[in-house]
Parts: structure tokens; sequence; C-alpha cells
């Protein structure tokens, strides 16, 4: 139990203590800013970006949103005496690398490593629609037979080239960071086995980032335009974009000359149905399109066997791994791969 | 307390029948698209078919529509919208519905009326950059161009469907040229009848092509199904399929002939 004079000293320590803890609290809430604040979200967007900012010709090279805001922006509401907190106030840094009286440079926008505050709105299916085409062009008509390391191939620009999904998403020149996706609610029936399997970057499809793609056909009269920014960005809870690509089947090669001759939906087959990006989980290439197949049913249906063997044997359960690394193929053999 | 207790007993419902949802029968339909229209095999690749529940007698009023239905062929479209000679030749040199369909070269924009005036547009707008104005291109065509055609085909099947809801739709593909439904409840423990279509006209090989064909679909294996035109006088197995020869419009008359 305390005594009384304890108490009034640990009280007026305590209310001290608080009272020097304010001024901290009440900076922080200006080093960060937020979409979603109530007073933001009654704002128009129009009412603080403007659309193309007049840096578009050196940060991008077509028109776009390449800046901040401006500070008529920011000090229609903020009071400078509220927010100036400090010799570089957070406030500031939001926008600008150094905060104070001569630092006008701003950082990156958008700034990446910051985490997102919208979700993208796109319809795959009516893009698909709208791009319909019979056409396959081949790069190099007509088709042309050249050595190349001293065989005889056909070289990577015979591959056609489809307009439709590749306008977006293109092969990445960099190798990305991969991780196994691992099937929910199963428990693996091993250690993985080890395996040296490395990917190439031509595995991999980037997905659009920026505005780049999209304002080739939307800038202007397709709605939505470059204006219409709740068109396309749907305010979410913040979340960390990654750029580590989660991967079933990592030993898909999009590049393999026999997958690159399909045309995209030939695999996606459910792309031309998807109406919401938040509806699909994945890139969504249903196991039925490889192993119904001609060219992988048969090795599928192998590897299977296999592992049923092994169970049945009582053996270490056989990981498959024609498609996939041991840390997936380690997994049961999911009931969508048994169907015909 | 009492407001609560039915959001108590939707939880519990849904708890209780939760592994019969899971456990519901899928099926998967693949419409193969090659088809033989006056002895060429033509593709039709790169269409949307509809699947809806049931088959001609549950659809029989979506059926009448497209029986009866009227089209405007895309060639009348763009007469009608005063496209130029050299537009429409743009389009048919690639089987294109809209210019959103390939990529226009810098000869296109040389050759075609409609890009080079909008190529032009672009290029003042957008100090001066030819790549944006190229690439862009498209955002400074008229409307009835770029997108007319298109909002015209989404009006006429919205009429036709006349609140019909399919259950999917899926295109073909240009190469395989197979549409692929997947995941399709199946309702009974057996098969099931579906009805798919294409609803407004695939212009294939001079004809303007709509079918309607029933497909029993179970949850055992994928159910494959080749498109088909009968011959003049025949019926197709499942199918109704109409065939309109299509009208010539030219630039001296887009009224249909």
């Amino acid at each position: 139990m305390m005594t009384q004079p304890k108490f009034i000293i640990f009280s007026f320590l305590a209310v001290l203590t608080v009272a020097a803890l304010v001024p901290n609290l009440s900076a922080q809430r200006w080093d960060r800013f937020t979409h979603s604040s109530a007073a933001h979200k009654k704002l128009d967007c129009s009412a603080c970006h403007k659309v193309p900012t007049v840096n578009w010709v050196g940060a991008r090279g077509f028109p776009d949103v390449a800046d901040y805001p401006g500070h008529a922006s920011c000090f229609g509401c903020h009071s400078p005496r509220t927010v100036f907190v400090g010799n570089r106030p957070a406030f500031c840094g939001i926008c600008h690398v150094n905060p104070g009286p001569r630092g006008v440079a701003r950082l990156p926008f958008p700034h990446r490593t910051r985490s997102k505050e919208f979700s993208s709105i796109f319809p795959h299916n009516v893009h698909q629609d709208i791009i319909a085409s019979n056409f396959i062009r081949t790069a190099t008509p007509p088709r042309e037979v050249r050595f190349v390391r001293a065989s005889l191939s056909l070289v990577d620009d015979d591959k056609p080239q489809f307009n439709n999904c590749a306008i977006c998403h293109t092969t990445v020149t960099e190798l990305p960071k991969t991780t196994p996706r691992i099937p929910s609610g199963m428990q693996p029936l091993a250690d993985a086995a080890a395996d040296a399997f490395v990917p190439t970057a031509g595995f991999f499809k980037s997905m659009p980032s920026g505005h780049t793609s999209c304002f080739t056909c939307h800038y202007q009269s397709v709605e939505p335009t470059a204006n219409q920014c709740a068109g396309c960005h749907s305010l979410t809870t913040p979340y960390a974009e990654s750029r580590v690509f989660p991967r079933y089947s990592l030993k898909f090669d999009h590049q393999q000359k026999e997958h690159a001759m399909r045309d995209c939906m030939t695999c996606h087959v459910r792309i031309s149905q998807n109406a919401d990006l938040k509806a699909m989980k994945d890139a969504d290439v249903p196991i039925m399109t490889c192993s119904t197949s001609s060219c992988h049913g048969g090795k599928i249906l192998e590897e299977i066997g296999r592992r049923e063997s092994s169970m049945t044997e009582k053996q270490a359960p056989f990981q498959c791994t024609y498609c996939h690394t041991p840390d997936i193929g380690r997994f049961p053999v999911p009931p969508s791969h048994l169907a015909r | 307390m009492l407001g609560s207790r039915p959001l108590i007993a939707v939880v519990l419902v849904a708890a209780i029948f939760a592994p019969t949802i899971a456990a519901q029968n899928l099926g998967a339909l693949e419409v193969a698209g090659r088809v033989r229209v006056a002895g060429k095999l033509e593709k039709v690749s790169r269409k949307r078919f509809y699947l809806f529940r049931g088959g001609f007698e549950a659809n029989k009023a979506l059926v009448d529509r497209l029986r009866t239905a009227e089209y405007t062929s895309k060639d009348c479209y763009y007469c009608k919208s005063k496209a130029s000679p050299e537009f429409i030749a743009w389009l048919k040199a690639q089987d294109c519905e809209s210019p959103y369909c390939r990529a226009i070269s810098e000869e296109d924009t040389k050759a075609v009326p409609e890009f080079l005036a909008a190529y032009q547009k672009g290029l003042k707008q957008f100090r001066n950059k030819p790549d944006v104005a190229r690439t862009w291109l498209t955002t400074n065509l008229t409307p009835s161009i770029r997108e007319g055609f298109y909002n015209q085909q989404k009006s006429s099947i919205e009429k036709l469907l006349g609140g019909t809801k399919p259950i999917q739709s899926t295109m073909t593909d240009s190469v395989s040229v197979r549409a692929i439904f997947i995941d399709i409840p199946i309702l009974s423990d057996k098969s099931e009848k579906f009805m798919i279509s294409n609803i407004v006209p695939a212009e294939i090989g001079g004809k303007g092509i709509v079918w309607a064909c029933e497909v029993d679909i179970g949850s055992e294996r994928k159910v494959t199904f080749p498109l088909q035109i009968p011959e003049p006088g025949k019926t197709a197995r499942n199918c109704e399929v109409f065939v309109r020869d299509l009208p010539a419009c030219t630039a001296t008359s887009c009224d249909p002939k």
C-alpha cells in the first residue's frame, strides 16, 4: 500500500511524463501522410493531385502524376504553426528529402518503400473483349532459320507476339526473388529433398507498375481517365508491396518455345472471366490445363503414380520434381491433380 | 441481445453446411472452336461464349431472341460511322474489331486518315513527343471509331440476354481455339444440362454465326464440345446454329443489302 506522500509524488511524476510525451505524440502525427484520414477522405483526388504534374517530361517522358501535390494542397488546411515542429519538421519530410527552408528537393514519387494505401481496380474481362483479334503476329515474317550457337534452330524472335496480356505483362529482365507458395491446409509428407534448380529471369512476367500501360489508352477520353483516380484506385488497409514472386511450379518457363508459341489464355483460362483483380488468388492456371494436355499429362500422371507407389510400399514419399521444387513437391497430391 | 440471435443462427447453419458446400460437384467444359465454313476450316478464336444453366427448354426465351435478333455487321457499323476506307481496310487486314486489336505502326499512322489526325492532335498536346503521340494515339480518336463497335456489341448482348444471367463466360484463345469453363457447379449427382452461346454473331468466313448448344456436364471429367456448322438443310447435333449472310456495306452505301 502506497503512503500518501509517495502517491502524490508518483502522480506528479506520472503527469509530468505524460505531459512530456504529448508534444512527441503530436509530432508523430505529422511524420506520415495517410489518404484514409477523415479529412483527406472528404477531398476529391484532384483537390491535391494534378494530372500531369509539371515535371512529367523529365520524370517520365509521358504525361503523368510524377510529383507530390504542391504546398497549397497541404497548407490550405494545415497551419504551419501546428506542423512546423523542430528544426527538421517531420511534416515536411513526407515529401522533402531535407526538410528545411532550402530543402526544395523532393523524394521520388510515388515512394516505393512506403505502405501502399490503394488496391487496383482492373477488369481483365473487359480488356480481353476490346482487344479481341484473330491475328497472331510473328515478329520476323517470313520465318527464317539461323545458326544459333552452331546449331540449327529457330531464333527467339520467331516467337509470335500476341496483342493481349503482353501489353501489360512483359518478360522480366532481372531474376526476381521467389518463394514457394505453400498449399493451404496441407502438411508436408517429408523434409524437402536437395535441389539445385534455379530459374532464369525469362521464366517470369512483370506486373504493371505505375501508369505507363494504363495511360496508353486511358489518359483521356476512355473512362476511367487520368483524372478519375477512383476508377482504378480503391482505398484499402495499408499494406507493404511484396517484390517476391510466390510459386507453386517454379519450374514453369514462360519463354520455353512450346509455351511462348501459345496464347496466354491457353493456360490462364479464367482470365477472360475475371472482372475484379481482388477475386484473383494468383495468376490462376488450373492444373487441368497441364494435366489434361498431351504435352505434360503423361509425365504428371507418372509422378502421381510414383508418389502413390512410394506411399503404398511405405517408402520415403516420392517428391514431385517435374513441375515443382521439393519445397512443394513433398506435399500430398491435391485432388485438383487427379481430376481428368 | 435479440438482434444478435439471427446472426448466430446464420453462422451455425453456415457451419453445418460448410462441408457440403466445399464438397460441391464441379464440372469442366471445353468448347472447341474449329469449324468448317463453305468447305474451309475456320477458327472461332478470341470469341466470348456464355454458359447458362439448363438446356434449350429452360432457355427457350433466350433462344427465340437469338433466332430473331437483328445484327449490324462490323463493316456496316464502321461504314455508318463514316470511317475511312483505309481504316476499314486496316481493321480487315488482321480481322480486327477495334483499333485496340493490334499495335498501330508508323506506316499505319501515315496511311489511315483517322490515325494521322489523332497523331497530329497528340503531337500538339504532348509537347511534340512523337512516341507518346503514336502510342497514345487511340486517346485522340473519335469515340465512334474507337469503342463504338464494342459498345454496340455490349448493348446487343445485354438486350438479348434480357435479364438472363449466364453462370460463366469465357473466350476462345487464338492458338488452341478453345474456350474452357471450369469449376461449374453441378447441382445434381450425375450430370446436368447447360446451354452455351456466343449471343452475338461471330463474323467468320463472310457469315455471321450464333450458336446455342445444349451440353450435359458432370463432375466426372471435362466435357469437350466441338462447335460445328451444319451443311445447308441439315441440323447440328444438340445445337441451334443461326447462320446469316453478312450484309455488304461499301463506302458508297452503308445500308445493308
